[in-house]
């Protein structure tokens, strides 16, 4: 299937947005709506339309298949490091250790907008990669 | 004649529905009120539910977390092999 340019244009000028917007919903999670979660699905969204109008290989040249399964493993044990740093300077696991500051400013509620940016490169990472192994072309 | 036991089922369900609706139960209010007290000032975020699922419940997002894990895992084990 041959494909036009209008894809190639826009998918090249739309996908940096919706990236930026991502990161905008991970770190803004803990005073607008969003948070990890959404925010990594966004971002896995912009790689993904990436994805569909450029190619794997050329996307996988930005994007690397072990560099992107490399954020999900590391993802995780940085969710349960700072779960157990929680026990050693805190009160508990998964407690809160870091300085709350100002509820409203943008670096506020120490712990939470740590974990809000570990879980939404996790779940962006984790989602493309899905996404990877399941548009993979055969050959 | 086939259906009557699924209409006996349906008509009991119906009722027990009908008459939960009846009952005047006012949802808990104990909890929500806390949170909208104490939400921001405990942990930091003006989000509630952000306070929530990472301040209160972090354990429960850590079970999140692992799901995604495990579902990444299936599908590279299933489709991802080696040529």
């Amino acid at each position: 299937m041959k494909k036009t340019s209008i894809l190639d244009v826009i998918s090249r000028k739309l996908s940096p947005f919706i990236l930026l917007f991502g990161f905008y919903l991970v770190t803004y999670g803990h005073l607008s709506p969003g948070g990890g979660f959404q925010g990594g699905v966004v971002i896995a969204s912009g790689i993904v339309l990436l994805l569909l109008c450029q190619g794997t290989e050329r996307v996988q040249k930005l994007f690397p298949l072990t560099a992107v399964s490399f954020t999900e493993a590391l993802g995780f044990f940085a969710f349960l490091a700072m779960g157990f740093l929680g026990i050693f300077l805190g009160s508990g696991y998964l407690s809160n250790f870091l300085p709350i500051g100002t509820p409203g400013e943008v670096p506020s509620a120490g712990f939470i907008l740590v974990l809000n940016i570990v879980i939404g490169l996790k779940v962006g990472a984790g989602i493309t990669l899905i996404c990877f192994y399941l548009f993979k072309e055969e050959d | 004649m086939k259906r009557i036991p699924q209409i006996v089922v349906l008509v009991i369900f119906s009722a027990f529905l009908f008459y939960s609706l009846q009952v005047d139960s006012p949802a808990p209010q104990k909890a929500r009120d806390y949170l909208l007290q104490n939400g921001p000032k405990e942990t930091g975020a003006v989000n509630l539910v952000t306070s929530i699922y990472l301040g209160y419940r972090a354990f429960d997002t850590l079970g999140e977390t692992i799901v995604l894990l495990v579902s990444v895992s299936g599908v590279v084990y299933f489709i991802g092999k080696k040529q």
